[in-house]
This record gives structure tokens, C-alpha cells and sequence, in this order.
């Protein structure tokens, strides 16, 4: 138990400094972006003098440091900024509502590829080499080698264009919330499901094979014990630990297909947003974004590492011997 | 004949692979009677585990069985995967070479064991319990209440593997299969196990089927011997018959190449098998041995073929007694005085160790040699024995320069090298040569053997002539009896024995003056080792280079050493010249590393000091006597408290107890 | 060798991914000779075709430019990028693992530190945000920063790799010889890692070819008039109705080529890893 905490304390403490470090770097990346970013808020037309004040108005012509201190001293209070692009709103007010969907998207990817993967994934495992494991196999290369946009246009001509059960596109119409509208989230979350289960199914096939393998589950059988009792009892709980970190590891293709996912549908969530703050050179905005993907990327790798140390015997019991 | 519990017939096992069909068990048959104890000995690669496993029914998916196994009379070849469920762990157990890996690292100890009790003999969960406890007492396990609640990773490997026994007896079962049980521990930790194990038998009345590799072992838990070779069962019958009367000259070389009691440099050359094991084709007849064995002539192949030779004594070979070849394997050991005896200066140093110490690791500390010193004479070999974490390789390697000491001084030929090889001078490098316990990686996998050899003598003794070198290099093959065509293989082309060949002729390419062998032949099969024994004797003979020669196996340590040091707990126990450290009076851990040593011959058996207990953990600064609390001899609470003193007997003689001091 | 046919028997879907791998390899360098139209040339009499009319052997776009004289085209940058990616991200991979798993201690822990910092960014949204930032994305500039997003992965590879052969006893061998660093992890233990070192590479160039399309697909990757596979998906969706070809035979393209990598690249690792 001990141990745990200790762990989240340190993995809190780091996951701080990781962040200060990549908002800066961040931060430094957008001031080499090319364009100014008064002018863009002006437009073309606008004459030298009223860019000029501007730029003095927000304090643009300060030192790099003392617009990031400033920045994150915002951060810290919540305070995210205005929007260039959308005439200074603020982004606290467009951005949760977003990453609300993007999340409602997320989870529902991860209830259906998570059990999916897992059941397969150990199917394929314990009948490796026969017929089940060899379609099991290549269905999951199969799905994993398709980016998600692809899956997603396949999915869409099928059951958008071709059955007309799901719409083409995932908009939530004006003044209405997504809940009233889940239907939008159906195909998007079958696409990331696609790929993710490729990748997970096979993790864990393999970790079933290996622990189908060793010689405790080997002395489990030549002790009499049932196969399924061997396998549910003795080789699961084991085969399913690295699965846990495996998931982890996939989580930063979960949002990379989030963003992909929600471009293809034009569904209105986070990596939708930050797409369009990136082409209209929203700076404040993509900072925003960056920063808020990164922390909830960093939690969730957080969360499973947490949950691995609990769950395996070995670390949450250390030290060896009597 | 009906009243056997166990009957093999023509039992044949063949696997393939890749590279074709090879048989590892071949034309086996054999029985086992109601409470009688078989031991099944052979080397590494002999088919001893495929055969036990048979008899579970359990293979691979590319083994084929033919013949019969029949346990009670009933036939198990026929039986489905689920009818061997009810023989499996209730009337036939079986226990397996390392115990850390058989025992499920997410489960409790206690659900292991009682889940047995729940499946065969449909106990309660209170009940499987009881009987959990009571096969864990009957192991002579501590605390088992406290055992079953934990989880296998937090008891020691002695612990584990009484464990598993415990798990295998729950059921009384009718047959024990072991697979080499004690191979991984040990050898005061295998005395005591092997102990109970024939405790157990006396209790419970069971057969026992004990695979092992160690002459030794088999001697103590068996009353019948099967020796394999190859797949094949090359000479089988009652113990002492086979101990006493081996009729196979593989049987013979067996018992005759390993070093044992007595069994010194000076009068005795090692018998040795030529050549390794090679695995077998499918398709291949006659004697599995005919390539090493050395009164092979043209009847072997037509006349092979099991007979019996003496009462229950069984053995496939008719030209064991034959005259027209001489017999070298008659005697069971050849005196072959070395023809030269170096003479022993021990006034001189060539090595100068003084208050060593390693502690490894930062937060988490670990003691590894808390403070010894120690001369090396030249031309002298110093053997340095003790068992797993006694802090001996931490010693080698110290003085090799892979660690640098903690604490205290290693003087060598008069200059301080208690640094790191990064700040060694090149002499130092090049005087100094290790060689290590497991040849296969200590040789670089991806360089032919002449460059593996090459390399020292281009960086430490700058001979940059490339056909002086290679001349010198093949030089070097021939002493250790490879020939030039080894130059251009890779070490996965090699033998175990030949890879060490090679790691030896690496490290006397460039004359050192001493060199530390670190187990050098504990990862070889009993035959391999023995060449290896007698080459590095007579290498020693002649380039007059010292040895720190580093071994857990007494026997190899008394047969080489011109000087003994014992290690327990990284202190020095005991010093002295081989002679006086192998004769009372003794440390009393030396003592019990005496009696626990295995015996070859069946008509010695000595009474087996049984220590129990751990090793002092090493992660606490240590205090008082190392061995106390394990001691059997233990005179009171001043062993825990204060260090021994040192106890001379002779000018070279000393060791470290509170017994003698008390005393006087 | 003779090992490798052997596998090569075992598993006859490696022989379809190498067939498939040549293919594009092939298209790529003569495919543009071969196609009777220019990846540029508008058809302004067919355009959203269906395959085979007028020649169009897969029919045409929106603006009547031949898919399959794009497709083909496109095959080139894809290629260089992801094959350019996974051999510089393997490089600097290995430079960077095997020197903080070699030396240890403050260097390894600041390695680390730094791959965490890098990976606490998603690979794609970095790649996606970086290159948008910068604009008018090149070959060079993609393979720059897909490496970069990549280099976190292949360095710890490398890393594990070398930490498990650090603990042989040739490389202790070798020290107490006096070798020097470079030697010793590049001469000693480098020729004993190339199996896994090989297999993360192809590896590699799978999620390469996923990445570069993703990144096409959100409109950062190769820029026009340059046809990319992925911006040919999301710039033909809206006529996904009336010529799905045009938005299913890239997205084929690129679900080929990536599968037929993976069944190469476990192939691979079944020869190189697996051997023993």
C-alpha cells in the first residue's frame, strides 16, 4: 500500500515537471511560427499604427520569458486566454465543452476495445496455431495496419452511405447536447476501436502464449488441474498484467486517432479543435489544446503504471525473502 | 510383474524440428516396483526429462510416442488429456528443477497447495487447508501458518522447492517423478532436502522416480540405477551393482571422471570422456555412445543391444570386457603423477588482499564481502569455495578489476590496483586474466574464435605481426586441443567444452601471471568438466601462472587447490593449504560443506550436518559471527554479538570461531 | 538461409507481403512511365468516373485527375518518407539508447527524463501540431519531425536491447581488456543486437507509412499539387457517394502497403528473434 502512494507522489511530482518543461517548449515553438499574430487579429487591412498598439496593448513586444511566465501564471488560475481567430472568446468557454465530447468518445472506444481485445486476444492465445488463432491474428493485423481514417471512410460507406444507419458526418445541432445526439459517436468510436484492438489483441495473445509456457502453468496442468481452471485461475492473471501497460503505451495512438477521428467526422471535440486552431494559426489556442491533451495523456499513462504496481504481488509485496 | 507400479515398454519419443526428426528417447524399458526408488542419470541432452515427462503425458505438439506406459497396469499412451487430469498431482506427482519458476507468482502459496486438496480429493476449503498445513509440516517447514499466506517470490529457493514437495505429497500419490529437484540450490540446502525426501518415503510409501545428472544425489535417494545415454538406456540395475561393477564404459567414465574424496592434482590425471553429446537423428542405429567411447570396433552397430549381465543388472554393451584394446577404464581411477610438482613459495606475494570490502548498491544496499584478507602465492593455485552469495565471485571480479572495492587494498607484484580496469595500466590488464562460469557468453557471439583470441594479444601485448599472430593463435588452439580449423568458427558452432577451450587459450595468449576462474566448469556436463580439470592442471604446470580458482563444488576446489579458502557471508571462514583445511579440526561451516558434499560410493554413507536457516541478510550491516544462528555448534549468545576471533593452527592455517577461544 | 525458407514455407501470407511490398517499390519507380496520364492532367470530360471509362483505369477525381496516375505518384513520397523515417529514427535510436543504457547512472536518468518529456505528447499530435506550425511541409521536413516522434520509441528499444546484452559476460570480457566505450558498443555488442534492432525498424516503417498518411489526412503532410494518399482520402469524402473509388482506392493503397509491412516485419522478427 505504502509503495503505491509513494509511486503516485512520485510519478505526480514528475508528471509537474514534465509539463512546465513541455509548455515551454511548446510555447517557444509557436513564437517561431511564421505571421504576427496582431496582424492576424486586425486582418490585412489594418494599418501599421493600430498593429503597433496592439502589440503594445498585449504586450507582444515583451521579452519571450515574461509572456510564458505570464502565460502560465494564467494557466495555473485557469485562465487559458482568448482565442485569437474567434475575435478574442474566451477559450475556457469552447474548449471543456469540447474536450467533454472528446472524453465521451474516448471512453466509448475504450469500453468496446478494451473487453473486445482482451477476450480475443487470450481466445487466439490459448489456441495458438489452430484455425481460431490464425483468423484471430490476421483479423487484428488486419485492423491495426488500417490508419484510422481509413477504417473510418470504410465504415462510413457501409453503414453512412450504402445502410444509412449512422450520419456521414457527427455534427450536434445548435443548441442541443451530445447526449441527445449519440448516435454521432457510433462510427467514430468503431474506428479507433479498429485499430486499437489490433494492437491490444495481439499484445495479449502473445503475453498468453508466454505465460501458457512457463513452467508454473506447466506444473498447474501436471498437477491435475482442468485446463480451464489452469487458464482462468493460474495463466490469466498473469497474461493480463502487461496488457495493462501495454494499454497504457497505446493510449498516445488513442488520441493521435482521436484527432484523426474527429477530423474525418467533424465531430466537435478536442482534436477536431486543435485542427483548426493549427490551420488558422490560433496560437493561444493551440496552446491550450497541446497543453490539455498532454496532461490528460500523462494521467491516463499514470493511472495504468499505478495500477500495475497495485495489482502485481511482486512489487506491492517487495523485498524478497522471510 | 503385475504388482509394479510403473512399466515402460519400447517407449520411443521423436521430435521435429526444423532440421529433421531426432529421437530423444529411443527403445526404452524399464520398471518400477511398489515403494522402490529409481534414479535416472545421464547428461544434459540424454532425453532423462522427455522421459519423465512421457510418463505425464505431457509433450510438445511435434512429439511422437509409440510403445507403452503402463502405471497400475493401466495403459496412459491411451488415455485423453482429461482422464490424465484424475493421474496427474493425485496418484503420480511430479516436482521440477528450479521452484522459483514452477510456483505462480500471483497466487498465494496456500491456494496453490490447497487447491490440489479441493480438485482431487474434493475437500472442503477448511479441510484442504488442514491437509495444506500438514504436508508443509510434514517438509519440516517453519511457521506454516505464516507460508500460506504469502506469495512464492518472498521465501527463499530451499523454501520454494520444499514447497513444491509438500504439493506433490498432498494426495499421497503412488509416484513421485523428481526433475533434477536440488539442481538449483545449494548443497547444504539439497542435503537437507534430499533428507526429507527419504523421510518422506519411509512415511508415506511411495515409488520414487529421481532424475538427476549427479552420481551423488542418485546415490542417496536411490536403490536402482538407470543410466542414459542419448535417448537410449545404456546400463541399468541395483545401485550398488552399478556403482561397483559399472559394465558401460559410459557408466564407467561417469563415475570415474568426476574428482572426488581424496582425488588430488599431484597423484591422480582425471578420466575423460572425448568429445559431447550430439543430439540424435531418427534414423540413426547401433550404440548411441560409438563416437566417444574408446573400445568401439565394427560388431558395435550389429551387435548392439540391451543384456543382462548380472542379477537385475542390465547393460548394452559386449565389449565392455574386451581385451584387445588396453582398458583404461578398469582401474576406476588411474594414478598419473604429474611428471613436475611446483614448488610452493609461500614467502613470496603475488597477490596482497587486505581488508576488502564491496557494498553494492545505493538506497538499497547489498553487503557482498565484508572485509577479508588473503595472500596469493605465485605459481600457486588458491581455491575459493562457498555457496551462492558468499560474496567469492564478488572477489574474483574484484581482483580482475570488473568492481572496485568499497573499501581496503588489493596489492599486486608490489602496485595498488584496487581501482577499476578504466584505471588500470596495461600490464596490470594483461598480468590479470579472468576467465567465467558460462563460455557461451563470455565469448562474443558475432567474432570467429581467432578473433575472440586476437584481440587481447593486438590491445595488451602489442603484437600487431598478423601471421606471428595467428601462428601464436594456433599455437594456442593446439595446447588446448583444438585444432586449426576452429579459427574461423563462431562460438555457436562450438561445444560447451570447446567454447571453454577457447576462453582458456584467449586468456594464457598473453602469459599472465595470474589468472581468476571464476566456476569455469559448473556449466559443463560431469565428462566435459573433467577434460577441462586436467588441461587447466597441466596448463598450470607449464606456464606457471597462478589460479584463483573459484568453485561451490568441494571436490573440483580439493583436487586443484594447493591452497583452500572457505567464504561464508563475504568473510573468510577458513585458510589454509589444501591438506589442512580438508582434515580436522574444522570450521564448523566447513564441516557441514564436508558432510554435505554427495558421496559416490554407496558403501560410504556419512552422517549429513543439516544446517537450517538462511544467510544473513545481506541488505543489514553484518555484526557478530555470519554463520551464527546456523551454526551446529554454536557456544552461545557471543556468536550473534561479536566477531570470531582468529584461530591459528599453523604458520598457514587459521580460521575464524569462538569455539577454540573459548576453550582456552 | 536455408532457415529462412524453411520459415518462408511455415508462412506463405510473408511471401503475399513481400509480393505486395515489390509492388509498390516497383509502382514507385516506374509507375509514373506507365500510367497514360500525368498525376496533374485534368480530364474535364470525365470527372468522378468510375473505373475503366476513358482509360481511367480506376476512374477520376472531382476535377478529373486520373486516380490511378495518383495513386502511383503518390506511392513516391510515401515511400522515401516512411523508408527515410525508419531508418533515421532507428539510427538516432540506437545512438541515444545504447548511450544511456551503456554508460548508466546521471546519463541514462537524464535520457529518460527527456523521452518522457517527448512522449508525454502523443507522436501524431506532435508531428501534426510541429509541422503545422511550420507549414508547407517537404520530404525533408516531415521525415525530420515523424523521426523525432519516433526517436522516444526506438531509442528505448534500443535501450532494452542493450541492456540485456550489457549483462553478458563478453562485454565484461572486454573491459577488463581495457577496450574503450566505442568499441566495446559498437564492435562487441552492436553485431549481437541487430535481430531486434532490424525487427523494430520494420516495424517502424509500418507506423511510418500510418503516420505520414494520418498527417496527410489532416492536411499537413506533402502539400499540393504533390498527391498524397492520405489527403486524397479527405479531399475526395465529399464525393464519397457518387465516386466511392476515388476515396477507397487510396485508403486501399494505403491498407495494403501498411499490411503487407506488419506481415513482413513479424515475419522478420520470427526469423531474427525467434531463431534459437
Amino acid at each position: 500500500m505504502n509503495r503505491t502512494a509513494s509511486i503516485i507522489i512520485r510519478r505526480l511530482g514528475s508528471l509537474l515537471a514534465t509539463l512546465v518543461i513541455m509548455s515551454f517548449i511548446i510555447f517557444m515553438l509557436v513564437e517561431i511560427m511564421p505571421g504576427d499574430v496582431a496582424q492576424m487579429i486586425l486582418g490585412q487591412s489594418a494599418t501599421e499604427e493600430a498593429v503597433t498598439a496592439l502589440r503594445e496593448a498585449r504586450g507582444l513586444n515583451d521579452p519571450v520569458l515574461q509572456r510564458y511566465g505570464r502565460w502560465i501564471a494564467g494557466v495555473v488560475v485557469g485562465d487559458l486566454g482568448d482565442s485569437v481567430y474567434m475575435q478574442g472568446v474566451a477559450i475556457n468557454s469552447i474548449l471543456w465543452r469540447r474536450v467533454g465530447h472528446s472524453m465521451v468518445l474516448a471512453l466509448t472506444a475504450f469500453l468496446m476495445f478494451v473487453p473486445l481485445s482482451i477476450f480475443f486476444g487470450v481466445l487466439a492465445g490459448v489456441k495458438e496455431k489452430k484455425p481460431t488463432d490464425s483468423i484471430v491474428s490476421f483479423f487484428g493485423l488486419a485492423t491495426m495496419a488500417l490508419p484510422e481514417f481509413v477504417s473510418g471512410v470504410i465504415l462510413i460507406s457501409v453503414f453512412a452511405v450504402q445502410l444509412n444507419w449512422f450520419p456521414i458526418v457527427s455534427v450536434i445541432p445548435i443548441g442541443e447536447s451530445l447526449f441527445q445526439n449519440l448516435n454521432i459517436v457510433v462510427l467514430p468510436a468503431l474506428s479507433i476501436t479498429m485499430v486499437m484492438f489490433g494492437y491490444i489483441s495481439r499484445m495479449q495473445r502473445s503475453s498468453m502464449i508466454q505465460v501458457m509456457n512457463s513452467d508454473y502453468v506447466r506444473a498447474a496442468i501436471l498437477k491435475g488441474m482442468p485446463r480451464k481452471y489452469v487458464i482462468f485461475r493460474h495463466a490469466l492473471k498473469n497474461a493480463l498484467l502487461p496488457t495493462i501497460t501495454i494499454i497504457g503505451m497505446n493510449m498516445g495512438w488513442l488520441f493521435g486517432g482521436l484527432v484523426v477521428v474527429e477530423t474525418l467526422f467533424g465531430f466537435p471535440g478536442m482534436g477536431s479543435l486543435l485542427m483548426t486552431a493549427i490551420k488558422t494559426r490560433d496560437v493561444p489556442l493551440i496552446e491550450a489544446c497541446v497543453l490539455l491533451i498532454t496532461v490528460i495523456y500523462s494521467l491516463s499513462t499514470m493511472v495504468t503504471d499505478i495500477m500495475y504496481s497495485y495489482l502485481n504481488p511482486r512489487i506491492r509485496f517487495q523485498g524478497g525473502q522471510r | 510383474m503385475n504388482d509394479n507400479i510403473l512399466d515402460i515398454n519400447h517407449l520411443q519419443v521423436r521430435f521435429e524440428t526444423f532440421d529433421g526428426v531426432f529421437s530423444a528417447v529411443n527403445d526404452v524399458s524399464l520398471s518400477l516396483g511398489h515403494n522402490e526408488s529409481i534414479g535416472i542419470i545421464g547428461e544434459s541432452g540424454c532425453g532423462k526429462s522427455t522421459l519423465s515427462f512421457a510418463v505425464m503425458k505431457y509433450l510438445a505438439n511435434n512429439a511422437s510416442v509409440d510403445g507403452s506406459i503402463r502405471f497400475k497396469g493401466e495403459e496412459l499412451l491411451e488415455k485423453s488429456e482429461k482422464e490424465m487430469e484424475a493421474f496427474r498431482g493425485n496418484r503420480i506427482a511430479m516436482v521440477f528443477q528450479n521452484p522459483y519458476s514452477s510456483l505462480n507468482p500471483a497466487l498465494t502459496i496456500g491456494f496453490q497447495l490447497d487447491e490440489v486438496g479441493i480438485h482431487h480429493q474434493k475437500l472442503s476449503k477448511q479441510k484442504a487447508r488442514h491437509a495444506t498445513l500438514e504436508a508443509l509440516g510434514m517438509m519440516n517447514i517453519g511457521d506454516p501458518q505464516g507460508i500460506v499466506r504469502r506469495y512464492p517470490h518472498q521465501v527463499s529457493g530451499g523454501i520454494q522447492q520444499r514447497i513444491c514437495i509438500a504439493m506433490a505429497i498432498l494426495c499421497r500419490p503412488d509416484l513421485m517423478i523428481l526433475d533434477e529437484p536440488t539442481t538449483a540450490l545449494d548443497v547444504t540446502t539439497e542435503a537437507v532436502i534430499l533428507d526429507s525426501i527419504k523421510e518422506l518415503r519411509a512415511k508415506l510409501s511411495m515409488s520414487l522416480m529421481y532424475i538427476s545428472h549427479d552420481m551423488g544425489v542418485i546415490n542417496k535417494v536411490a536403490e536402482h540405477v538407470v543410466v542414459m545415454y542419448n535417448g537410449e538406456i545404456v546400463e541399468r540395475g541395483p545401485k550398488n551393482q552399478i556403482f561397483e561393477n559399472p559394465t558401460h564404459p559410459y557408466t564407467r567414465s561417469l563415475i570415474n571422471c568426476m574428482p572426488r574424496g581424496g582425488v588430488v592434482k599431484e597423484n591422480t590425471k582425471l578420466n575423460t570422456i572425448p568429445g559431447y553429446v550430439r543430439r540424435r537423428g531418427a534414423l540413426e542405429s547401433g550404440c548411441p555412445f560409438v563416437d566417444r567411447c574408446e573400445k568401439r570396433n565394427d560388431t558395435c552397430e550389429s551387435k548392439y543391444g540391451i543384456r543382462e549381465v548380472g542379477e537385475r543388472h542390465f547393460a548394452a554393451c559386449d565389449r565392455a570386457y574386451a581385451t584387445d584394446v588396453p582398458d583404461i577404464l578398469k582401474e576406476k581411477l588411474i594414478p598419473r603423477p604429474r611428471t613436475t610438482s611446483l614448488a610452493l613459495n609461500s614467502h613470496k606475494e603475488l597477490l596482497k588482499i587486505e581488508n576488502l570490502h564491496k557494498v553494492y548498491g545505493a538506497r538499497r544496499k547489498v553487503y557482498a564481502v565484508n572485509g577479508i584478507d588473503v595472500t596469493v602465492h605465485p605459481e600457486s593455485v588458491i581455491g575459493v569455495v562457498g555457496e551462492s552469495g558468499c560474496g567469492k565471485s564478488t572477489t574474483g571480479h574484484m581482483v580482475s578489476g570488473l568492481y572496485k572495492p568499497t573499501k581496503g587494498t588489493i596489492m599486486f607484484n608490489g602496485t595498488d590496483i584496487s581501482i577499476a580496469w578504466n584505471k588500470r595500466s596495461k600490464d596490470t590488464l594483461k598480468k590479470i586474466q579472468l576467465i567465467f562460469q558460462n563460455p557461451g557468453r563470455s565469448l562474443n557471439p558475432s567474432h570467429t574464435v581467432e578473433q575472440i583470441i586476437a584481440r587481447p594479444m593486438k590491445r595488451l601485448a602489442n603484437m600487431h605481426n598478423a601471421t606471428e599472430r595467428r601462428q601464436r593463435i594456433v599455437d594456442m588452439l593446439k595446447k588446448v586441443d583444438l585444432g586449426k580449423e576452429y579459427l574461423e568458427k563462431k562460438p555457436k558452432q562450438l561445444s560447451g567444452g570447446e567454447q571453454q577451450r577457447v576462453a582458456i587459450a584467449r586468456a594464457l595468449s598473453i602469459s599472465p601471471d595470474l589468472i581468476v576462474c571464476d566456476e569455469p566448469t559448473s556449466a559443463l556436463d560431469v565428462s566435459v568438466q573433467a577434460s577441462v580439470l586436467n588441461l587447466l592442471n597441466d596448463l598450470q604446470l607449464e606456464t606457471h601462472a597462478a589460479y584463483m580458482f573459484i568453485s561451490h563444488d568441494l571436490n573440483v576446489i580439493n583436487y586443484l587447490s594447493d591452497y583452500i579458502m572457505v567464504m561464508y557471508a563475504g568473510k573468510i571462514c577458513e585458510y589454509g593449504k589444501r591438506d589442512e583445511v580438508m582434515a580436522p579440526p574444522f570450521h564448523p561451516y566447513t564441516e557441514a560443506l564436508l558432510s554435505a558434499m554427495p558421496e559416490v560410493d554407496p558403501t560410504k554413507q556419512k552422517k549429513v550436518i543439516e544446517i537450517t536457516g538462511q544467510l544473513p541478510d545481506p541488505a543489514k550491516k553484518p555484526k557478530g559471527c555470519p554463520f551464527a544462528g546456523r551454526c551446529h555448534k554454536q557456544v552461545g549468545e557471543i556468536c550473534e554479538r561479536e566477531y570470531p576471533p582468529m584461530v591459528r593452527l599453523s604458520d598457514t592455517h587459521y580460521y575464524h570461531c569462538h569455539i577454540k577461544a573459548m576453550v582456552e | 538461409m536455408k532457415y529462412v525458407l524453411y520459415q518462408l514455407k511455415k508462412h506463405p501470407l510473408a511471401i503475399v507481403g513481400i509480393i505486395i511490398i515489390l509492388f509498390w517499390l516497383i509502382a514507385a519507380f516506374f509507375g509514373p512511365s506507365l500510367v497514360p496520364f500525368t498525376h496533374t492532367q485534368m480530364d474535364s470530360e470525365h470527372q468522378m468516373v468510375g473505373p475503366g471509362t476513358n482509360g481511367h483505369i480506376l476512374g477520376t477525381d472531382s476535377l478529373g485527375r486520373d486516380l490511378l496516375a495518383r495513386i502511383v505518384y503518390g506511392s513516391r513520397s510515401i515511400l522515401t518518407v516512411a523508408l527515410m523515417t525508419s531508418i533515421v529514427s532507428t539510427i538516432v535510436g540506437v545512438l541515444l539508447g545504447f548511450s544511456a543504457g551503456y554508460f548508466g547512472g546521471r546519463i541514462d536518468a537524464a535520457f529518460l527524463r527527456s523521452m518522457d518529456i517527448l512522449m508525454a505528447i502523443p507522436p501524431l499530435v506532435l508531428s501534426m501540431v510541429v509541422l503545422g506550425i511550420l507549414g508547407d511541409s517537404s520530404i525533408l521536413s516531415l521525415t525530420l519531425i515523424v523521426s523525432i516522434a519516433f526517436v522516444p520509441a526506438t531509442a528505448r528499444v534500443s535501450r532494452g536491447v542493450l541492456l540485456t546484452e550489457k549483462s553478458q559476460e563478453y562485454v565484461s570480457a572486454a573491459r577488463i581488456r581495457g577496450e574503450n566505450h566505442l568499441y566495446i558498443m559498437f564492435v562487441e555488442i552492436l553485431p549481437n543486437t541487430t535481430g531486434p534492432i532490424i525487427v523494430e525498424a520494420t516495424a517502424r516503417f509500418a507506423y511510418s507509412i500510418m503516420m505520414v498518411a494520418s498527417l496527410g489526412f489532416l492536411g499537413v503532410g506533402m502539400q499540393p499539387p504533390t498527391p498524397d494518399w492520405g489527403m486524397m482520402v479527405i479531399e475526395n469524402k465529399p464525393i464519397i457517394a457518387q465516386a466511392p473509388g476515388a476515396v477507397l482506392f487510396p485508403a486501399l493503397a494505403i491498407a495494403s502497403l501498411v499490411i503487407a509491412i506488419s506481415i513482413f516485419s513479424d515475419f522478420v522478427s520470427k526469423v531474427l528473434i525467434h531463431e534459437r
